[in-house]
């Protein structure tokens, strides 16, 4: 499909102060399961114990091998569990000092031993794979890779800035993900240089150039048109500074609890570029640049982004938004009138075809989403596409499709009536 | 979260906006009896739209506005003012409200409208096509194409057939003129017209088809009549051509990727 398919949604900002990546390690962390997914978790800390950065504070039941790491030098403050043992939250309070946790990359150099380090080592949740979302199981393999090097999204920092001058972690890293999978491993970019040198991967790199226009660098539409999932075959994808991450963790040992992300938004006075831990406090990193005047933060864009009180683990970006003044309940009798035309009809416009890239036939696509039609939406590539590709679509609509929602509801009805 | 603006009532209202320069040219040439006509048929189609809400709580829409131009314009002379309340009651309801509203009906109600009112009073002769109007109509669905509410596909499709059957001297001026306004008018509705790019081309060029295929063997037929006949005929099928659409898509994407 063309390369200038998409849309430009705006999304005002102040400019940012300075040039650079300034560092702040916000005093406050949390750990939270990623939206939508519920992480059956065992406590490897107490409340109150002191964790060095990347050690260990919870691993999943299910899979005892996958870990929950510390960001940052921490005690733990207070953990939240809801009922099933399922992950509230994980609130952790920085120390000054403390230790950084080592790993043993001693056997990363085959398949077992590199998937035992990225998991215990906290790297394992920056891996989603499709259908479904979410972090892979353990021992799943992928048909192919795509890392994400490029993101369109309103006010997302450039990812090729994150991974600048780190060409050999990045090379390390795509040698250890080609290990994971039989398949090429795929780097989406913008235009440009490459990112790679030849033979990358173990020679199944691959580097895609994508258009500059949303939804051209949305993991899912890349991953509809260079490697459709289906339910026997899963693709994985990643962000590109993850990546680096992992060949540093593989050089060194360490895991580089650090990342580049963007503060911006209308609620800010000014928008600045942060080195920050994951699951960062977002009043931390927006602390005296908030414009006075309610607001909420968003972990993630404008378009797909949810409000939170911790940086989402994969999430890049935090947006500030106006809170908008709660609007009162309709008049009973405009309520009554209206309410059984939910959901309202999508009219087919050049908008909506443009908010899915040319990718796929938006009108039926959209139509059998909304109907909860699983099998015209499973052959149209439903199942490489989760909320966030949808983001646009919804925005363009008005908000009143609720196509995330509707997706999710699919994908759930999906995966339950495939596991019965 | 922020919010977009392109939902039903917004492409509505744009919609009416883009039928503006043909609805003035139309007003303009038609005097005093084309201003009663538009404004009876938007009278019942509020009427119905009314009934609807009351009903079946379904919300009113702007794109009345459209339907009621649509029929005003390519309305059978002389019918009397019975006969055209009839005939827009049963093209609005039973083409549109019916199915749940504008969005959500599978055929214009303009174009039941005018079949209902056509084939059922034969007697009364169909509107003449001024070149000013034609022309006005070629602006507005240059407004719509520009505005992404029209689909540039179908009127493309259509316009490639045109110009084929025209330059083969199968397509008279007067059909060429008729056709077009019918293009914009019934045809260039986003709701019912064919969803896919492929498709739309398919439903353009089927219309054509069928235009040029009346304008060389139906005797006798005045040229709104046979574009009208046409525009049903052919948004009867996009459906089909949406499917057809659809299903290469599949198979390109199977060859591609294999699997299923």
């Amino acid at each position: 499909m063309s390369h200038v398919a998409g849309l430009t949604p705006v999304v005002a900002t102040p400019p940012a102060v300075g040039e650079g990546w300034s560092t702040i390690v916000t005093e406050e962390a949390g750990i939270a399961a990623p939206p939508g997914h519920d992480l059956r978790v065992t406590l490897l800390a107490d409340e109150g114990a002191v964790v060095a950065e990347g050690e260990p504070v919870a691993c999943l039941r299910d899979a005892p091998d996958i870990c929950l790491v510390a960001p940052m030098p921490a005690r733990v403050a207070r953990i939240a569990l809801r009922s099933g043992r399922r992950l509230g939250e994980i609130v952790l309070f920085r120390e000054a000092g403390g230790d950084v946790a080592g790993f043993d990359t001693g056997r990363a150099s085959e398949e077992y031993g590199l998937r035992t380090l990225i998991q215990s080592a906290g790297l394992w949740p920056a891996l989603r794979r499709r259908p479904f979302g979410g972090m892979p199981a353990g021992g799943e393999r992928p048909i192919a890779i795509v890392v994400m090097a490029t993101d369109t999204r309103p006010l997302a920092p450039d990812p090729r800035r994150a991974v600048e001058g780190k060409e050999e972690e990045l090379a390390r890293g795509l040698d250890a993900l080609a290990i994971l999978t039989d398949g090429p491993v795929l780097i989406c970019r913008q235009k440009g240089d490459p990112l790679t040198g030849p033979g990358a991967g173990r020679g199944r790199a691959r580097e895609i150039v994508c258009g500059p226009r949303h939804p051209q660098g949305a993991a899912g539409l890349r991953i509809h048109e260079l490697a459709p999932a289906t339910i026997e075959s899963p693709v994985w994808d990643c962000h590109v500074e993850d990546v680096a991450a992992l060949g540093a963790l593989l050089a060194t040992g360490r895991a580089q609890m650090r990342r580049h992300v963007h503060v911006a938004g209308p609620a800010l006075r000014e928008s600045r570029s942060v080195l920050t831990q994951p699951g960062a406090d977002l009043r931390g990193l927006t602390y005296r640049v908030a414009a006075p005047g309610p607001h909420v933060l968003l972990s993630g864009s404008a378009l797909d982004g949810r409000e939170a009180r911790w940086l989402g683990f994969r999430d890049r970006q935090v947006t500030a938004l106006p809170r908008a003044a709660r609007a009162g309940p309709p008049h009973w009798l405009i309520a009554a009138l209206t309410r059984s035309a939910r959901p309202r009809p999508i009219i087919p416009t050049a908008a909506l075809t443009q908010a899915f890239g040319g990718a796929l036939p938006a009108a039926a696509f959209v139509r059998a989403l909304s109907a909860g039609d699983d099998e015209t939406a499973m052959s149209l590539g439903v199942l490489s596409l989760l909320e966030e590709d949808v983001a646009l679509a919804d925005y363009v609509l008005g908000g009143d499709a609720q196509l995330g929602r509707l997706l999710r509801g699919m994908l759930d009805r999906i995966e339950t009536e495939l596991a019965a | 979260m922020i919010r977009g603006l392109w939902d039903r009532e917004t492409v509505a209202s744009l919609l009416v906006a883009a039928h503006l320069p043909l609805a003035l040219f139309w007003l303009w040439y038609g005097g005093a009896e084309a201003v009663a006509t538009v404004l009876l048929a938007a009278l019942v189609l509020a009427g119905w739209h009314l009934v609807f809400l009351l009903a079946r709580a379904q919300p009113p829409s702007l794109s009345g506005i459209v339907t009621a131009l649509a029929v005003a314009v390519l309305v059978p002379q002389d019918l009397g003012a019975v006969r055209l309340v009839l005939g827009i009651s049963f093209g609005a309801v039973m083409g549109e409200l019916v199915f749940g509203g504008w969005g959500r009906n599978v055929v214009n109600p303009a174009t039941v409208a005018l079949s209902f009112l056509g084939f059922g009073f034969p007697a009364a002769p169909w509107p003449h096509v001024m070149e000013p109007v034609a022309w006005a109509a070629l602006a507005t669905g240059v407004l719509g194409i520009a505005a992404g509410i029209m689909p540039a596909g179908v009127f493309l499709g259509a316009a490639l057939l045109a110009g084929v059957a025209g330059a083969a001297g199968a397509l008279p001026a007067e059909e060429l003129l008729a056709g077009g306004l019918v293009l914009v008018l019934l045809l260039g509705d986003p709701v019912t017209a064919a969803g896919t790019a492929l498709g739309r081309w398919l439903h353009g060029g089927l219309y054509g088809g069928l235009l040029t295929l009346f304008a060389l063997g139906w005797e006798g037929g005045a040229p709104v009549q046979m574009a009208v006949a046409a525009a049903l005929l052919a948004s009867l099928a996009a459906p089909l051509l949406d499917e057809m659409a659809i299903t290469l898509w599949l198979a390109r994407r199977r060859r591609r990727h294999g699997g299923t």
